[in-house]
């Protein structure tokens, strides 16, 4: 065992292209989503293994408010020399769409969660299932809410799919996270949209109830959940999570990164994480070509629908 | 549930450690609390890591600790200094203050600490004996309730600010149109941005309440010149008598009922219940007259009633898994790394946790009590220090605690900015609280009332016909006429006596 492990520390010191005395010390991940988050514990998980590589210390910096702006312009006042890298989200791409950042300015390093969502009901809701949502719909258009995180971001562009596809028009309550689930459970709102990690506990005791879920497969943890797919529906977008550095950065340094991640996202600990959310069945890794590929296709996407729902 | 308690208890004096971590986590906490900036929720946030040594339990206590310390610690600085060690003591130096300056530091201590630990004791009484049907209370606050509570809360202004009704009115709406500054919470558009990036995050109120409070202080007694002699270098630490103490027993009861409900709300916090409590403090006080000049009252609501908030915003917490304020969302963090579930499950699943923390946060208050005094005395020794040294350091806590807080240099403007405004703000004799109050409330108030009129189709009758909506807006309308008659019928013999009374005599 230590031998391999010998083998594998002189193959991985004998490839020229990574930067032998980097990071040298503490390297901090910008993010615009507050601590205890999905993105801020995301961060912790993925840099507990690099940390234990390194010996150095990857922290998350949470600069939260002003749709996630204020955090990319804190990125781009960083000096690009390895030591500051910026969490990316389908928010980004949309903050990009609509002219407030210009992600020209950021080098796609690695992509590493791809999440799903799910429209989630109260336990004592009429809604059961989404044909009680296209009945409602049909009888009175825009009279079901659908509460969401966020103005003008990803789980608004998602909704607004999903009614262009299905031909219907809910409408959407912008909420912080904790009030739109006791919105919900207190019946204010008719259904919320949220990935399952967060909701878990509340599907588990039956408080909440998922009824349409958007990705390609259905979710072993939820088998009787459908697909908006399978029902019809081509609504798959997902909330991925991945990171971006300064394009002038060191080309050794971004080497030495994107290897880190990749070892640390095969991480038994780290894939134990991304199981208790059931991330594990479209988070693929990607390295930077293959995620500026998709940076720039989801560019695409975002663009078409945010024109598409007016803004 | 006598089970679970008894298997809690067991569990926590066979593992000494708990006791320690209790300790240490009280005063970590009351060290964050008082210095300006630091606030509980980066006490909270910083000792996230340190938690994976440990196991989930004692990583609970350990936060849980620093929740109840940082609490009561922001009003040491509060009442020494006029400098609100955390945003939810903000109301407490408007009474604290005044008292200290009289030399009585000890005593306006004393009633913090004591009340803090009514309320904290309160608040997590109602959280073990309460928490699930007070889970699903709070569930019936919708959007159009909190907007109704941030009315109630609003029409405060009419009452405090002491003297003239239309100077409280002025500060109560600057505070309100500061609040409008920033990213449209529902559409997203940009609002008095003028362009600028890092004002899209809007005006951070916390930075506000310290660049009004700390540095307009700061300010204002650098403007004043070297004090002549001044009273305050005499720190009395003579604690209340007994009998000093339960004058105030009224004000803590219902200052606590409050806090633990505010607190039970996700989204509105301390800071909230300690503004309500007073104002409430006040509407229904003896001596309403004493109300800024150093009255035990206005220093008891508020400081029982933020405390009472911590026990209320672990209600919704550990009965459903959703955070009742920003730093039991830290909380659930810290859960969720340790692979428990948080949810209504998780009293059933994971109850030793859930009853190991009750009573680590009964044993918080008490050794909060303990040791508060303590940490009083050795921060009241500063007051000793020539003037010329401790403003300075003031400003440079204040300055590295607003950007330890959302890591953004903006804030750290924003503080200053507000360090002008608070001076201009005293210089014409416009109340701060109103202003506070408007800055604080104002938000919520907005973004519930048009999150409450989508819900309702625009219609502004489903809106105010639901019952508890319609009965805290109909309070927010007697108390709003109560207070302005209270003012006019203040208002003659008033003008024939010196306004000012001399404070310290």
């Amino acid at each position: 065992m230590r031998g391999i492990a010998l083998i594998a520390a002189v193959a991985t010191t004998a490839t020229p292209a990574l930067a032998s005395d980097y990071p040298e010390r503490t390297v901090e991940i910008i993010h615009q989503y507050g601590p205890g988050g999905g993105t801020d514990r995301f961060i912790r998980a993925i840099s507990e293994p690099m940390q234990e590589a390194t010996g150095q210390s990857f922290v998350p910096i949470s600069i939260t408010g002003g749709g996630g702006v204020p955090a990319f312009v804190t990125f781009m006042q960083r000096p690009a020399n390895g030591y500051t890298l910026v969490s990316l989200s389908p928010d980004d791409v949309i903050n990009h769409a609509l002219g407030r950042i210009d992600l020209s300015n950021v080098q796609p390093l690695v992509r590493i969660q791809y999440d799903q969502g799910l429209l989630l009901v109260s336990k004592d809701s009429d809604i059961r299932s989404l044909d009680d949502v296209l009945a409602a719909e049909a009888e009175e258009p825009g009279g079901l809410k659908v509460g969401v995180t966020g103005s003008a971001g990803f789980d608004d562009a998602l909704i607004g799919l999903f009614n262009e596809e299905a031909g219907i028009e809910l409408g959407t309550v912008p909420f912080g996270a904790a009030e739109m689930v006791s919105n919900t459970l207190g019946g204010h709102l008719d259904m919320m949209y949220e990935e399952y990690g967060p909701t878990r506990g509340l599907i588990e005791s039956g408080d909440l109830i998922p009824i349409v879920l958007f990705s390609d497969e259905r979710l072993e943890e939820l088998p009787n959940v459908p697909t908006a797919a399978e029902l019809g529906y081509d609504v798959t977008l997902g909330r991925w999570r991945g990171f971006g550095i300064r394009p002038s950065t060191d080309a050794a340094q971004i080497d030495t990164l994107v290897s880190l991640f990749k070892d640390a996202a095969a991480d038994e600990g780290y894939k134990k994480v991304e199981a208790d959310s059931a991330l594990q069945y479209r988070s693929e890794f990607m390295g930077p070509d293959a995620f500026k590929t998709f940076l720039d296709k989801e560019v695409e996407t975002y663009s078409t629908i945010m024109n598409q729902l007016g803004y | 549930m006598l089970d679970a308690f008894v298997s809690a208890a067991g569990y926590m004096v066979g593992n000494p450690m708990s006791f320690l971590l209790i300790l240490f986590s009280v005063i970590w906490g009351i060290v964050f609390g008082a210095v300006p900036g630091l606030t509980g929720i980066v006490g909270v946030a910083l000792l996230i890591p340190f938690t994976f040594a440990f196991d989930p339990t004692e990583g609970m206590l350990l936060l849980g600790g620093v929740y109840v310390g940082s609490t009561f610690g922001g009003s040491i600085a509060a009442i020494l200094f006029n400098t609100p060690g955390s945003p939810e003591a903000a109301c407490t130096s408007l009474d604290g203050y005044p008292m200290a300056k009289r030399g009585e530091a000890g005593k306006a201590l004393g009633i913090a600490l004591a009340a803090s630990a009514v309320g904290g004791i309160f608040g997590t009484l109602v959280l073990m004996f309460a928490a699930p049907p007070l889970a699903r209370l709070a569930l019936e606050f919708g959007p159009a309730e909190y907007f109704a509570l941030a009315v109630l809360g609003i029409t405060a202004i009419a009452s405090i600010g002491g003297g003239s009704l239309v100077k409280g009115l002025i500060a109560g709406l600057l505070g309100l149109a500061v609040a409008l500054i920033g990213l449209d919470p529902l559409t997203g558009t940009a609002r008095f941005t003028f362009g600028n990036m890092m004002l899209l995050t809007g005006v951070s109120f916390i930075a506000a309440i310290i660049g009004i409070f700390a540095l307009a202080e700061v300010l204002q007694r650098f403007a004043d010149g070297p004090p002549k002699g001044e009273q305050m270098t005499q720190v009395s630490t003579q604690l209340p008598s007994f009998a000093e103490f339960m004058a105030t027993k009224a004000t803590l009861l219902r200052s606590s009922v409050i806090g633990t409900i505010i607190g039970a709300l996700p989204g509105v916090g301390a800071t909230t219940a300690a503004f309500i409590s007073y104002s409430e403090a006040f509407r229904w006080s003896k001596k309403p007259e004493l109300f800024g000049k150093g009255s035990p009252e206005g220093i008891a609501a508020p400081e029982s009633g933020n405390n009472s908030a911590v026990g209320g915003s672990m209600i919704p917490l550990l009965a459903l898994g959703i955070p009742g304020s920003a730093t039991t969302a830290v909380m659930i963090g810290g859960l969720t790394i340790h692979g428990i579930v948080p949810g209504p499950m998780l009293m059933q699943n994971n109850s030793d946790l859930v009853y190991s923390v009750f009573i680590g946060m009964l044993l918080a208050n008490i050794l909060m009590l303990v040791f508060g005094l303590r940490a009083a005395r050795l921060f009241a020794v500063v007051l000793r220090a020539p003037y010329q040294l401790v403003g300075p350091a003031i400003v440079v806590l204040c300055m590295t605690g607003v950007f330890a807080l959302n890591n953004n240099v903006s804030d750290v403007a924003v503080m200053l900015v507000f360090g002008g405004v608070g001076f201009f703000l005293k210089s014409y004799g416009l109340p701060v609280a109103s202003f506070i109050i408007g800055l604080v409330l104002g938000p919520i108030a907005e973004v519930s009332l048009r999150q409450g009129l989508i819900l309702a189709d625009h219609d502004i009758m489903t809106l105010v016909s639901r019952p508890i909506t319609g009965t805290l807006l109909i309070l927010s309308a007697v108390s709003l006429a109560y207070g302005i008659w209270g003012q006019i019928r203040r208002k003659p013999p008033s003008d024939g006596t010196p306004d000012a009374q001399p404070e310290t005599s």
